[in-house]
């Protein structure tokens, strides 16, 4: 790694402002950290759209008082870039305790707090858990949306795009974009996706951008060092054909992924789309929805990523932040947030590298409303693709 | 030199809660706005033009609506059977905050509403229809909204106006006056009534207007998504990760703010200008047109009917976990949301301490004002809270943040709370000033003939004639802090998590029965308020 000057008077201001405490800095001593953490208070700063994930922070808060006398707050969020925003400011006004203690994180927020140095660390390959991690099958848990993790953010769960619908209604699903303008065309004013800059409605488009674009090595690459409106003719060329056999004649769009699923719950549409492949049996198994839902990918593969804590550089409870990123890893943690009957969240975590007796804390029932064929995961386009796709997107369809 | 020092004292604890936080507030938004980039930024927004109209529009329509209703129903029943119970129905109506009342008439209106679910099961539609009511383009949901809300609100105000001993007369003598002219009722309204009481609300009318026009959490909920009014563009630029986003949501504020008060200064000048003579033509002759008791009936009837219905509605919702289309009833009830909420009741307790503490706090800098600051003063703080209450809450919040910030108050209860006192004091002010001013000061020179000290005669005698003024005060003052958003949710950083911030997450996460919760209990705490104080309001002393 290559320091500028003025990057390491940067880093001397900051070590001024944020005075580290060694331990803290190279989580080395596993057993001091702990005992550093002891009695500290963790405000987690996590989305909390979600019942299940909020009963999940709430069951992770109760071990870890019990074990490690550490308290953990859910502060509950809307958008993780309400924290990127915050963090910034309290940073930038001299505030060196800082609300956030450890934030719910990944893509354009990660990289806009890696890049503005919001971070602290590295400290993720230090944890005692992240042995488990499964780096080489899941290659996102390291590299987050092009943009590598350094260890300033510690892997906890894993995404997919996925659609699901109401098997009663639908026979067959469309298993690419194309078969996708068909089925449309077939139910006109029944398929819809949220609008960008929603986060799932922005997936949607890099999906369409990932069917549509004719070189896809370009997608790795920063936006700005490429022919960009030429790169995304053909998505716009395939959206303009989509789009007038959407809900609305897709003048309107849906505002979230939940405003989505509750309108495919009434009816109102067939099919909905959701991150988290899991989230339709999840649904099923708490009534939301009826067990006639089906869940599938696309046949080539659709968008996937890992989803990370990080910890602010002006947390004051870094200890017990990290103390919480570790429990979080732990197989226990990660084994029922896996758990359909709890939140349904993929594991981070290598099944190969987990003993027999660890193994067991997840559980391999399966359940209407699974994904039936695994297609692979595609990389996200490189982060910086994000504000551009979403501007296209706005002066296109946004009037 | 005692009189300044008096004033003096008087000014100092407003100047340090209510007036500094202001002040800072609009000066903090002005300097963030001194950003050339932002600008550009904003006026490359493909949005902004059609966001900008659709705000405009819908502010406009709905205030031209709701007043044209509002005295349509006050006309029809003014003096008549009805009207005594109708101004304490619509402060009943009032409690119910904007954000509650758009979830449930959104439930109410949707495709796969109830009101589809009653036609569709008539008609035998199997799947939802494909109707464009909420969200639909021109925004005509949202002004539905803002319409039914704040009709209730002007009847409220006009009851106030002729509740008032020497307005009531007055009207009397005109209306015997243009009867003999051979006037009828809707004649002496259109022509004597309305010309006189219409100067009267000039400025709530704009704080109405430029709240139609800036609404962030109702526009959230049922407003057009593409564009979205121009305040939902400049939210979500507020809570961008991006700080020349945040810049460009500053200047968006700033502009929608000034594009009002443009708006606003037209208007003055044609209403000089062109106003009288467009009356004029309006109103020539004499008329015996009636008033329109039939119609006011059938359309109070109707504000009845659907308030029942979207309180209903929300509370059917709360309790049915699983009620999909075209069922007219949930398949399953369970209270599962009720025991969630509460489970983790902080957004409660947390909106529950806001509001009395910014209340009480608001009660007591407005009664010492009233008591050590000479009445000619008042017209200048007046003018400060109408500011506060008109300039759009993103404005003064946005300004608030960037000036806590350097004050290390975001996150911290007390930076929230000084938030809240801001339209709170600024309300209570205005509600308590009018009737504090006018306590006679007879009673004090008695309460003094007869040995009491000056403040044993203010603590038994002055406050107990007051009660009825203070409790109505504390009610809007606590259902004011209960429906506050934007603020809360920028100054709390997460922090603190009150009902409505609670409310909106959860409508952008989905659970349907705990949403109907949240927005019951907005509804619940200042209806709760409301009845103390009428109870508190009767009790004769």
């Amino acid at each position: 790694m290559k320091f500028s000057r003025r990057d390491l008077v940067k880093a001397a201001a900051a070590a001024a402002f944020f005075p580290l405490s060694p331990k803290a800095a190279f989580a080395g001593n596993w057993a001091a950290l702990e005992a550093e953490a002891r009695g500290q208070t963790v405000y987690f700063n996590a989305w909390a759209g979600s019942e299940a994930i909020n009963a999940y922070i709430d069951w992770a808060a109760e071990l870890l008082k019990a074990r490690h006398d550490v308290t953990l707050l859910h502060v509950k969020i809307a958008d993780a870039a309400e924290v990127v925003r915050r963090v910034r400011d309290e940073v930038k006004a001299g505030k060196a305790e800082g609300s956030a203690d450890l934030v719910w994180i990944n893509g354009e927020n990660f990289r806009a707090m890696k890049a503005g140095k919001l971070l602290f660390g590295p400290f993720a390959s230090a944890l005692p858990n992240f042995k488990y991690v499964d780096t080489a099958g899941k290659p996102t848990t390291l590299i987050d949306f092009a943009e590598p993790t350094d260890g300033l953010e510690s892997p906890w769960g894993m995404a997919q795009l996925t659609f699901f619908g109401d098997g009663a209604k639908i026979s067959a699903p469309p298993r690419s974009m194309d078969e996708l303008v068909a089925f449309a065309k077939t139910n006109p004013g029944r398929v819809s996706y949220p609008a960008p800059p929603d986060f799932h409605g922005t997936t949607f488009v890099k999906q369409a951008l990932h069917e549509s674009i004719a070189d896809r090595s370009l997608l790795a690459l920063p936006a700005e060092r490429i022919d960009f409106g030429r790169a995304i003719a053909p998505l716009i060329n395939f959206l303009d054909g989509l789009h007038p056999h959407l809900w609305r004649q897709g003048k309107q769009f849906p505002q979230s992924q939940a405003q989505l699923k509750q309108m495919q719950a009434d009816g109102e549409l067939l099919m909905a789309l959701t991150f988290n492949p899991n989230e339709p049996a999840n649904l099923i198994a708490s009534g939301a929805l009826p067990d006639t839902t089906v869940a599938w990918q696309y046949r080539a593969g659709t968008i996937g990523n890992t989803h990370f804590v990080a910890i602010p550089i002006n947390s004051k409870a870094r200890a017990a932040a990290q103390v919480v990123a570790n429990f979080l890893l732990s197989p226990e943690a990660q084994g029922r947030k896996a758990d359909l009957k709890t939140w349904g969240d993929p594991t981070v975590l290598a099944s190969a590298k987990l003993s027999a007796e660890e193994a067991k804390f997840f559980g391999t029932s399966v359940v209407p409303g699974r994904v039936a064929e695994a297609a692979p995961a595609l990389p996200e386009p490189h982060g910086s693709w994000v504000p551009l796709l979403e501007k296209a997107w706005l002066e296109s369809y946004g009037t | 030199m005692k009189n300044f020092l008096n004033s003096f004292a008087g000014f100092l604890p407003l100047g340090v809660l209510w007036l500094g936080p202001l002040g800072a507030g609009l000066l903090a938004v002005l300097y963030g706005a001194l950003d050339e980039a932002a600008w550009r930024a904003l006026f490359g927004h493909p949005q902004l033009w059609p966001a900008l109209a659709l705000s405009i529009g819908t502010g406009t329509l709905s205030l031209i609506i709701s007043v044209l209703l509002a005295f349509w129903i006050v006309a029809g029943l003014y003096g008549g059977k009805l009207w005594p119970g109708t101004s304490g129905l619509m402060g009943g109506f009032l409690s119910l905050p904007h954000l509650a009342f758009a979830i449930g008439l959104g439930f109410l209106i949707t495709p796969s509403g109830l009101l589809a679910r009653v036609i569709g099961s008539a008609a035998g539609w199997a799947a939802p229809p494909q109707w464009v009511t909420t969200q639909d383009p021109y925004g005509l949901s949202l002004v539905a909204v803002l319409v039914l809300k704040e009709v209730p609100f002007l009847i409220w105000l006009i009851s106030a106006q002729l509740a008032r001993p020497e307005v009531s007369q007055l009207l009397r003598g005109h209306f015997r006056v243009s009867q003999s002219l051979g006037h009828g009722g809707a004649s002496v309204w259109l022509r004597v009534f309305i010309p006189q009481i219409l100067p009267r609300l000039k400025w709530p009318l704009l704080i109405v207007w430029f709240y139609g026009a800036s609404v962030v959490d109702v526009a959230l909920a049922i407003g057009p998504t593409q564009p979205p009014p121009l305040s939902v563009i400049v939210w979500s630029d507020l809570n961008n990760a991006d700080t020349a986003i945040n810049a460009r949501g500053t200047t968006g504020a700033l502009f929608l703010t000034a594009a009002l008060g443009c708006l606003a200064l037209v208007f003055a000048v044609l209403k000089k200008a062109i106003l009288p003579s467009v009356w004029r033509y309006f109103t020539r002759g004499p008329s015996r047109r009636r008033t329109p008791r039939i119609t006011s009936g059938a359309l109070l009837l109707f504000f009845c009917a659907v308030y029942a219905l979207v309180f209903a509605v929300l509370c059917v919702m709360s309790i049915g976990t699983l009620w999909p289309y075209p069922d007219l009833f949930p398949s399953e009830l369970r209270w599962s949301a009720w025991s969630q909420f509460l489970m983790s009741p902080a957004p409660l307790l947390n909106s529950l301490s806001l509001a009395l503490a910014s209340t009480l706090a608001a009660l007591a800098l407005a009664v010492f004002w009233l008591e050590t600051v000479p009445e000619k003063l008042d017209a200048a703080l007046l003018a400060c809270g109408i500011a506060a209450l008109a300039l759009p809450s993103l404005l003064i919040a946005d300004g608030q943040y960037l000036a806590f910030l350097r004050l290390g108050l975001n996150g911290t209860w007390l930076g929230v709370f000084l938030a809240h006192l801001t339209p709170v004091f600024a309300y209570v002010f205005i509600v308590l000033k009018g009737p504090y001013r006018a306590f006679d000061p007879r009673y004090r020179a008695v309460a003094l003939g007869l040995n009491a000290d000056n403040y044993r005669f203010w603590s038994v005698v002055k406050l107990a004639m007051m009660k009825p003024a203070l409790a109505a005060a504390a009610a809007v003052g606590i259902g004011v802090s209960i429906a506050q958003y934007v603020p809360t949710q920028l100054i709390a950083a997460g922090r603190l998590t009150t009902l409505p911030v609670e409310a909106v997450t959860l409508a952008s996460g989905g659970s349907r029965p705990l949403m109907a919760v949240f927005a019951l209990m907005l509804a619940v705490v200042p209806a709760t308020a409301f009845i103390i104080a009428a109870r508190l309001g009767r009790k004769p002393l």
